[in-house]
């Protein structure tokens, strides 16, 4: 209750919204968390509070079945049939005669639901429970599973607050579209599986040593490495990609050592096999502030890095 | 035999769910996990001494679940994109069957001298990816472990037909069951998402002049198994020297003069792997 946000599970204050007429069971949710950490707005009606919900999105939103005006499946429905709204966590409120016969959840696609009478501790963690469960699935790549770009970003503003030394290796593939175009996108996401892999298990051989990886989007991926680590890291990458790689490609292309495909201009050109190009971008001593100058240190770096049709890494040598 | 027999084979065979593996080569594995300096090569290493655990390796990296089925044929491979964990998920999960160590022992050895065997050959007539060669090779003989495990009455059929009519292992299945070993791979390697190559490799070796895809790897394991046969080297089920397909020998290209440089080169290497290993 008196927790601070530092010590609860999240990044920021959460506000939730919780539509119920139950005036108890919305004092009972507001003095499970300390209001620093989860601020509870309520609703005694749906129909007011649908519009307040599509102004400013709360991060969760609890929705009780006994609403009078609305009922809870509709708000639910409503939430979760726009894409920009369906992210957010729903939480439905049932009493037991509610779920005497078996519930479409297909067709309610709520997140998580509680059921009458509420016992505090049990709601207090089934509701952060949803909530983290919400941030993981948010953020992963659907395809690798890795974490986002809200992830990276985050984790990179910690390294920085904390003026903790960490290098930061963009990584993409060179002729990832020609492959895509030729060989079509399901055998294309048999490369993006193929180098997230490749990237998580190089890295996690580094016993002992922060590090983490994620997944950009498309063929871009990042990982992080303390500085003495990164260039091994990176040789070692671009060996297990340019090895592994060849098998992906059909046996007269790998021997050809090319594919013909289409570029962009609608001609017929050659493509060389694919390649991966890190550009490593190093914070030491403090020198960088912000995320936004890693990124843009990194694409400078990672046109550099491009010009070599080859596998090849680029580390950005400046001192502060 | 019941017309069924085949049928209910198959389904016991694809049912396997647990496969012995040699005690030293779990113990080196398990060792090497365990430390954090320890290369990926150094366990691809280790790992390709034995035809149970690569053939676990490369099962579990061409299933469905990696995103990539029937891509990868190289255990090095294999273990960067597995990773340490799942590796060592593999190595908890594999058991060693204690009465099968013996019978084993003779069928890993000529296993492994199988696939030294290949590498060699496969390097003489030229071709890119030796190693995956040499993991055909390893596999060749898999489903007589296979049978083994889990139909034992039948595997001691067959081995007792071997001492009876004086027949290979090969000849006697087909007396016994009906159908070979080269059959039993051929429905592991589908059902396990082997990669094509090895999986027609392993299913032939036997008859390599009826590859349809990957002749070349088919032709150099069947020369492979016949010349760790002629080396007496392990044990593959009986003590015959198999038949030699000529086709095999003209589709590497290889005279009776390479024949001779690859069995000097074998002299050597299968000196070196058995003071190694045993």
């Amino acid at each position: 209750m008196n927790q601070t946000l530092e010590d609860s599970l999240f990044q920021r204050k959460q506000t939730a919204f919780l539509l119920s007429p139950d005036k108890a069971f919305a004092e009972m949710l507001k003095g499970l968390w300390s209001p620093d950490v989860m601020e509870f707005k309520v609703f005694e009606h749906g129909g007011g509070a649908i519009e307040h919900l599509f102004n400013e999105p709360p991060d969760l939103l609890v929705v009780d079945n006994r609403l009078s005006d609305i009922s809870g499946r509709e708000v639910a429905n409503l939430v979760k049939s726009e894409n920009v709204y369906r992210q957010l966590p729903v939480v439905m409120c049932v009493d037991p005669i509610d779920v005497e016969t078996p519930w479409n959840w297909n067709q309610i696609e709520v997140d998580d639901f509680l059921v009458r009478p509420f016992n505090p501790s049990e709601v207090r963690d089934r509701i952060n429970l949803t909530l983290c469960r919400a941030m993981r699935a948010l953020d992963a790549n659907p395809l690798s599973k890795l974490p986002g770009n809200t992830s990276i970003i985050q984790r990179i503003q910690s390294l920085i607050d904390a003026r903790e030394d960490f290098a930061l290796a963009y990584c993409d593939l060179d002729y990832f579209k020609s492959y895509n175009d030729k060989y079509g996108f399901s055998r294309g996401d048999e490369i993006l599986m193929m180098s997230a892999r490749l990237i998580v298990n190089t890295i996690r051989s580094y016993p002992g040593v922060p590090s983490f990886v994620g997944h950009v989007g498309g063929d871009d991926f990042v990982f992080i490495l303390p500085p003495d680590k990164v260039e091994d890291a990176c040789r070692r990458i671009i060996k297990a990609f340019d090895d592994i790689v060849p098998h992906f490609y059909d046996p007269e292309d790998r021997k050809r050592g090319n594919i013909t495909s289409v570029d962009r201009e609608g001609n017929t050109r050659v493509f060389p096999l694919m390649a991966v190009s890190i550009a490593v971008v190093i914070n030491e001593e403090g020198r960088i502030r912000h995320y936004g100058e890693v990124s843009s240190i990194a694409m400078g770096l990672k046109k550099k890095a491009k010009e070599n049709p080859k596998s090849s890494y680029v580390i950005d040598q400046r001192k502060g | 035999m019941e017309p069924d027999l085949k049928t209910s084979v198959k389904g016991e065979i694809l049912a396997v769910k647990d496969l012995p593996t040699l005690p030293h080569v779990l113990d080196e594995v398990t060792s090497l996990i365990e430390n954090p300096e320890t290369s990926s090569e150094a366990i691809a290493k280790v790992i390709s001494t034995d035809q149970v655990l690569s053939a676990k390796v490369l099962k579990m990296v061409n299933s469905p679940i990696y995103g990539f089925p029937g891509r990868i044929s190289s255990i090095q491979h294999a273990l960067v994109l597995l990773g340490f964990n799942v590796i060592r998920g593999i190595i908890i999960s594999t058991s060693v069957f204690d009465m099968m160590v013996q019978a084993m022992k003779g069928l890993w050895e000529h296993s492994l001298g199988c696939a030294t065997a290949c590498n060699i050959i496969a390097r003489r007539a030229g071709f890119e990816d030796p190693e995956e060669y040499a993991v055909a090779g390893l596999l060749h003989d898999l489903g007589k472990v296979v049978t083994a495990v889990q139909l034992p009455e039948l595997h001691q059929r067959i081995s007792e037909t071997v001492q009876a009519k004086e027949l290979t292992y090969f000849q006697a299945e087909k007396d016994v069951l009906g159908f070979g070993h080269d059959r039993i791979n051929a429905w592991l390697a589908r059902h396990w998402g082997l990669p094509p190559n090895i999986r027609e490799a392993m299913a032939r070796h036997h008859a390599p002049q009826l590859a349809e895809f990957y002749k070349p790897m088919s032709c150099v394991v069947h020369l492979g198994d016949f010349l760790v046969r002629l080396f007496e080297f392990g044990n593959a089920g009986d003590d015959q020297t198999s038949y030699l397909r000529p086709e095999a020998l003209m589709e590497l290209g290889f005279k009776m003069s390479d024949l001779d440089k690859v069995m000097d080169e074998m002299a050597d290497q299968l000196l070196e792997v058995s003071d190694v290993t045993f």
